[in-house]
């Protein structure tokens, strides 16, 4: 059955597909603002065979990888150490409430004057985008742990560690992985900034550098591509998910 | 106060059964909810559903209400096969909460069900006031939901049923999540509104002493499969009163039966 | 010596009402060890880094000459436009999803293939179907609030009190009064949230497409000073963009409260 809705699915998404070759060849749209899924396909093509687009994906791939683990560690851990103290909470949530609606693109200039415009500044920007969500969502997962384990943990006499391990970090874990998630989506769209503002090789700064020279077959096939990294990245985070929230 | 329902309904009692359960089985994945169900219920009688926790006898009700179809057998409602759900049945639900729209006055509740009916719009203002009038409730018009008591909210859901002049009335564990107090109040208003109204009441209840209470008959059902194990008939003077009703006689032995029956080995 | 004077009561006026200072304590600290190490470290003619009096400086100038306020309208203009758009798209899509199975599961592949493709790969793509200007931001704002407005609106319309949607059917409403007086009213505090925080996101991406490419509004400013190697106007607009975020999402927050506060908490 579940295979049935599989190919349904998959037939409306050729459906789709087979629509824009047709408004693309008959003339509909511009070939320039859409170009033909077959161009899309032959640039993808020509990208790969050439070893120049698996180079740039790697990269790309890399840092948004690197830079969005590197930000759930900091803040899950921080969010743990926030979230669990009431204390704590009062004094730093309210300021990290003003910082979460701040787009992290407005301080790329500021990295690119302390780091240049070199590897570890997209790596900077991206973990820090990426570290906001996770701490804020660690920090309320932490807090919203049911009142009463508390009281349990407390009575059977639980060291701090260990009512972190055994009661906060189970009943938080979907909060962070939602936060995590977030963070994931922060870093894609960073990426592009960092690429693009840094001046950096790969999949981000390749679109640019199409739109400037009107290969729109070019930059679809980025656009593409960043969509595959987004779609695979949620694909095993919601894999990692169920296999660590098996209890909701 | 006019109680214009009652002109709607005959007084007088047929013997012929207005439902009709017929072989009714129901079976989900190969296991059998109900088997072999065989059950008359004349116009205007009080059944009272008895049995122990997952014998069926809410997914009995709901065949009853349309909302499951049986896996065989069928259910006949004068004369036709249930199939979907009827106008002329009611059911009200155990989870009021769930059940009344939070968004709007009782009024408003209430007046949904009209609009269901395609009652048109100028009749609603007095119908509306004649049912929460019937019900209790003619100064919480204006109440929502949320405002409103657990017993007050159940009111409000029969009050609705009530509008669709139903001659089934399916209760499902009314009374369940009520105090003992309000249960009571309630239980000798629905008897005195299917007095009244001569509804034939199909009452889903754990309480065994609230079933002997209301009841003509009390079905008991025993479980896995759930089959109709038993069934009692209430011999007990009308009309019902809390106290002398409860320390009849007869009310005792059949309280004294009914639960040894429950308890001696139709659970199994 | 005159007599004492009388003791009195101190009389709390509305604007002395007690404020809890702790949440402005990191806040303050940090700004001032800003300050310590800016005037230590960082020369008053710096192309990039600037201490918070100078700051402050360009804030009140930008504020009082009405730089901060044109650019501001400029930003959520294009933020709201997109909202508009993009949201009213999300949403009729999520409610339908949210209503047919059927059309939830063979458009899934799609709309998840789509979700993904973060908004600034499409700044490039818009610059070359718009060019620079207001629809270009406006296209990739719509477009990036499609996602969460469907996904929401979808998921509130799949959650539907079941048991208000056996009511509809016991009371056998047409598809059109299900959708209209029990679906969508319960659906629509759930809607409201969905919108607040495609907002939120609108207001971010707006400025973000500011900030890489189109020359207007908030994010262009900030690039503009620092540019021209004003680094304390650029941060200052950056303080400016917190601020407006935050207020934005505060009154989003207490207009949500005002609507929906009683119902959210009555319901479920």
């Amino acid at each position: 059955m579940r295979v049935l809705w599989f190919l349904a699915s998959l037939g409306f998404t050729a459906c789709m597909v087979a629509l824009w070759q047709l408004a693309s060849a008959t003339g509909m749209a511009s070939q320039i603002f859409l170009p033909a899924p077959s161009r899309v396909w032959e640039a993808l093509m020509a990208g790969f065979s050439s070893g120049d687009m698996p180079a740039k994906l790697g990269a790309t791939t890399a840092r948004v990888f690197a830079g969005w683990a590197l930000a759930s560690l900091l803040g899950v851990a921080l969010g743990a150490l926030i979230g669990v103290s009431s204390r704590a909470r009062i004094y730093i949530a309210p300021s990290l409430e003003f910082l979460r609606p701040l787009p992290v693109s407005a301080l790329v200039r500021i990295f690119i004057g302390l780091l240049g415009y070199s590897e570890q500044m997209v790596l900077v920007v991206i973990a820090f985008g990426a570290f906001w969500p996770c701490l804020l969502s660690t920090i309320y997962g932490f807090s919203a742990v049911e009142p009463r384990l508390y009281e349990v943990s407390s009575v059977l006499g639980l060291s701090r560690w260990s009512m972190i391990r055994e009661i906060a970090l189970p009943s938080a874990l979907p909060d962070i992985v939602a936060g995590m998630r977030v963070g994931l989506t922060v870093s894609l769209i960073l990426v592009v900034v960092a690429e693009i503002l840094g001046s950096r090789e790969g999949i981000g700064y390749n679109i640019l550098l199409a739109q400037r020279s009107f290969k729109s077959a070019d930059l679809f096939a980025g656009i593409i591509l960043l969509g595959m990294i987004g779609y695979a990245s949620a694909m095993a985070i919601n894999w990692v998910e169920s296999r660590l929230v098996r209890w909701r | 106060m006019s109680v214009a329902l009652a002109s709607d309904y005959s007084p007088e009692i047929a013997m012929d059964p207005v439902i009709h359960f017929s072989n009714v089985s129901l079976a989900i994945g190969g296991r059998h909810i109900l088997k072999d169900i065989n059950l008359d219920i004349a116009r205007g009688e009080f059944v009272a559903i008895v049995g122990p926790s997952g014998c069926g006898k809410t997914t009995l009700l709901r065949l009853l209400a349309g909302l499951a179809s049986p896996s065989s057998g069928s259910i006949l409602l004068d004369g036709t096969p249930v199939r979907s759900p009827r106008q002329n049945v009611a059911v009200v639900f155990q989870d009021y909460g769930k059940a009344l729209l939070p968004w709007r006055t009782a009024s408003g509740n209430i007046a949904l069900a009209l609009e269901a009916m395609n009652v048109p719009r100028h009749q609603w203002p007095d119908r509306v006031a004649e049912l929460l009038t019937v019900m209790g409730l003619e100064i919480d018009g204006d109440k929502r939901p949320g405002e409103m008591s657990g017993g007050m909210q159940q009111r409000l859901q029969i009050a609705r049923c009530l509008a669709q002049q139903p001659s089934v009335l399916l209760m499902d564990e009314p009374f369940g999540a009520l105090d003992a107090i309000t249960r009571q109040v309630l239980q000798d208003e629905v008897l005195a509104l299917a007095e009244r109204t001569g509804m034939a009441v199909f009452f889903v209840t754990h309480d065994l002493e609230e079933a002997i209470y209301l009841g003509d008959r009390v079905v008991a059902l025993s479980a896995n499969p759930g089959r109709v194990a038993r069934t009692f008939p209430v011999d007990l003077p009308q009309p019902r009163h809390q106290l002398t009703t409860r320390e009849h006689p007869t009310f005792l032995e059949l309280r004294h039966d009914l639960f040894s029956f429950i308890k001696g080995g139709a659970a199994k | 010596m005159s007599q004492p004077a009388p003791i009195r009561p101190p009389i709390r006026a509305a604007w002395q009402m007690r404020i809890d200072p702790r949440p402005f304590a990191l806040p303050l600290v940090a700004i001032g060890l800003a300050e310590l190490l800016a005037l230590r470290f960082v020369p008053t003619d710096s192309f990039s880094l600037a201490a918070p009096h100078q700051i402050a400086v360009d804030f009140v100038r930008l504020l009082v000459d009405g730089t901060f306020l044109s650019r501001t309208l400029e930003t959520l203009g294009a933020a709201l436009a997109g909202l508009a758009l993009g949201g009213l798209l999300g949403l009729a899509l999520g409610v339908a999803l949210g209503l047919s199975e059927v059309l939830d599961r063979v458009t899934s592949m799609t709309v998840e293939a789509l979700r993904p493709v973060p908004p600034t790969a499409l700044i490039p793509l818009s610059l070359l179907v718009f060019g620079f200007g207001l629809t270009m931001e406006i296209a990739i704002v719509a477009f990036t609030t499609i996602w969460p407005v469907l996904v929401l609106s979808r998921a509130a319309v799949r959650e539907t009190e079941p048991r208000l949607m056996e009511v509809a059917k016991v009371m056998r409403m047409s598809f059109g009064r299900r959708l209209t007086r029990i679906v969508i009213p319960g659906a629509i505090p759930r809607i409201f949230v969905a919108f607040r925080l495609a907002a939120a996101i609108a207001l971010i991406v707006a400025v973000t497409v500011e900030i890489v490419a189109n020359p207007r509004g908030l994010g262009y400013g900030m690039m503009l000073s620092s540019q021209s190697l004003r680094p304390a106007a650029s941060f200052a607009f950056l303080v400016w963009i917190a601020i407006v975020g935050w207020a934005f999402n505060q009154t989003l927050i207490l207009l949500e409260r005002r609507l929906f506060g009683d119902l959210s908490r009555a319901a479920r």
